[in-house]
């Protein structure tokens, strides 16, 4: 018994990685979903970038991302529970008003696009875009069924995200003229752009809105018309700025940011962070 | 050693006592402001209007229906593993049992989105699987662990001579079971179910992934296959970004303040039925 407690006393007393593991520099990002992706490669490239430099342990950046949401990342940046906030929409004139003592920065590293999705099932049945007009009555439960807009004669599930979230904002702003619309059509309720994928692509005829990252063969983004014009969520479209909902992916700091922060925050918009940005699948804010 | 105890003993009724205090004096703002409209209004817009009706009912019809489905079926298991299997089964089941309450809310909640969800929709052919009776099943199981290894064990603690004189008397086993060792483990059993319902109105995660979080009540009332909200599932969404000021806060505090209510309530009745039954 000694014996192990001994081994045990030892084994704690030289280890050496605990305690220089404390005492590194650490920065902490929280927020946006759709930005995190960002983050978090971000995250690892800079730091295997400091192995291969061999930075000394005690000296290596330690990254730590975490999501929760746009709302979410303003609000933890601006009471100083982390250091970086990530939003992928406006600081809205309420949370201006409200955080007006933190000096909240902006600082945008991407551009990307909401798309209106809808499960696979849809798409395949012939529905590739829908009128502007033609998502409001759905969302406003005006319209409940895919034949009410060409498609087949099955009963829609509206997907929301929650209040706070970036994408509903700047999706429900182009539709509705109103980041915080009310959606009486709703039937679902989501959070994250994973938990609204999958639902979409569990559902046979579910429609959302998603970021343009997050497509996939299951959940398929459809084009938006105006009259006989129809503008798809391309990469192109979204360059050339032709896709009508887009907004910038943005990392928030309180006050200027400085040291670590600064560091990464200038690494992000580098060309090879910018690389890092493109590989999420966002377009590079240049 | 006696002072030392009595001060633990202290500081957990402060604990108690403390969070009370601390939900009534976080959720004042709102109460002041919106007083009995805050239980009564049905509209929850974050900066307009808090209506906690959608998630007071969503919670309670949630519970209720997940005890529905427990309670025949976890006296079922009691009896049987109480009053019928060898020792040595008994114990391996129990074992089984134990195990299976300890597991984390989240687990339940990530097969609840992968497969319980999907069967619900498929088997009652529904627009989507995200409802209150999806929610109510994911309890129910989770649940049933803890119900059950609780009632069993209060079967167990019936002495076993009131086995023994009911057997000798003629009663069958299954007559000794059901009349004799059942009524008398009673209480015990309610308090397994009380329990129960603690921890189905309490569980956050594994609800807000299947409940459909949206805030309206279920139209027509008793549609439990609509999506709706629970108290717990509405923290969960909304409380990150609104952490410590504003109505927005408070009103996320009242309904805590409402879903702490209610769990006393239920104690509190549980508690006075048990008592009148063991004074008659």
């Amino acid at each position: 018994m000694l014996r192990v407690l001994l081994f045990l006393w030892v084994a704690i007393g030289v280890n050496p990685f605990p305690a220089s593991a404390d005492h590194s520099p650490k920065i902490e990002i929280v927020g946006s979903t759709t930005v995190l992706p960002i983050a978090s490669r971000a995250a690892e490239r800079f730091e295997k970038f400091q192995r291969v430099e061999k930075f000394k342990p005690s000296h290596r950046l330690r990254i730590l991302v975490n999501a929760g949401g746009s709302g979410v990342g303003i609000h933890s940046v601006a009471k100083g529970r982390s250091d970086l906030g990530m939003a992928s929409r406006k600081i809205s004139p309420s949370e201006r008003k409200r955080f007006e003592g933190s000096h909240l920065k902006v600082h945008t590293v991407g551009v990307d696009a909401v798309a209106c999705v809808i499960s696979s099932e849809i798409y395949d049945a012939g529905i590739r875009d829908l009128t502007r007009q033609e998502i409001r009555d759905i969302y406003l439960g005006k319209i409940r069924n895919w034949k009410e807009v060409g498609g087949p004669d099955r009963k829609i599930v509206v997907v929301d995200k929650e209040r706070h979230r970036g994408t509903r904002h700047v999706f429900m702003d182009f539709i509705f003229g109103n980041p915080i619309a009310k959606t009486p059509g709703t039937i679902l309720v989501t959070g994250s752009n994973n938990e609204e994928q999958t639902k979409i692509a569990q559902s046979d005829s579910a429609i959302g809105m998603l970021s343009y990252a997050w497509v996939s063969d299951e959940v398929r983004a459809i084009g938006i018309r105006d009259k006989k014009n129809i503008v798809n969520p391309t990469r192109e479209a979204i360059r050339k700025g032709d896709y009508p909902i887009v907004r910038n992916l943005s990392f928030i700091t309180a006050g200027e940011p400085s040291g670590e922060v600064k560091a990464f925050l200038e690494y992000l918009k580098s060309p090879e962070g910018q690389q890092v940005v493109e590989e999420s699948g966002y377009i590079p804010f240049t | 050693m006696m002072w030392i105890f009595a001060g633990l003993n202290l500081i957990f009724l402060c604990c108690a006592g403390g969070l009370f205090f601390f939900l009534i004096f976080e959720s004042y703002p709102i109460l002041k402001l919106q007083g009995i409209d805050f239980w009564l209004g049905q509209d929850w817009w974050v900066g307009e209007t808090y209506g906690a009706l959608p998630m007071l009912y969503g919670s309670t019809l949630v519970t209720a229906l997940a005890c529905l489905l427990v309670l025949p079926l976890a006296l079922a298991v009691a009896i049987f593993t109480s009053e019928f299997l060898t020792s040595t089964s008994r114990r391996f089941v129990k074992a089984v049992l134990e195990l299976l309450a300890g597991v984390p809310g989240i687990v339940y909640g990530l097969l609840g989105v992968s497969f319980l969800s999907l069967w619900i929709k498929d088997v009652f052919g529904l627009l989507d699987g995200n409802t209150l009776a999806t929610a109510s099943c994911l309890l129910a199981i989770m649940i049933l662990p803890t119900v059950l290894t609780l009632s069993e064990d209060a079967m167990r603690a019936v002495p076993a001579e009131y086995r023994d004189n009911a057997l000798g008397l003629g009663l069958s086993k299954w007559q000794t079971a059901t009349a004799v060792v059942l009524p008398q483990a009673l209480p015990g059993i309610m308090g397994a179910i009380l329990l129960g319902i603690g921890r189905a109105m309490g569980e956050t995660i594994a609800v807000m992934l299947v409940v459909g979080s949206l805030d309206r009540i279920p139209n027509p009332w008793f549609n439990i296959f609509s999506s709706a909200q629970t108290i717990p599932s509405k923290l969960g969404r909304e409380a990150a970004e609104s952490i410590g000021e504003g109505t927005h806060w408070s009103a996320l505090m009242a309904l805590g303040l409402t879903l702490f209510i209610m769990v006393l309530l239920i104690n509190f009745i549980g508690n006075r039925f048990l008592k009148r039954r063991s004074i008659s």
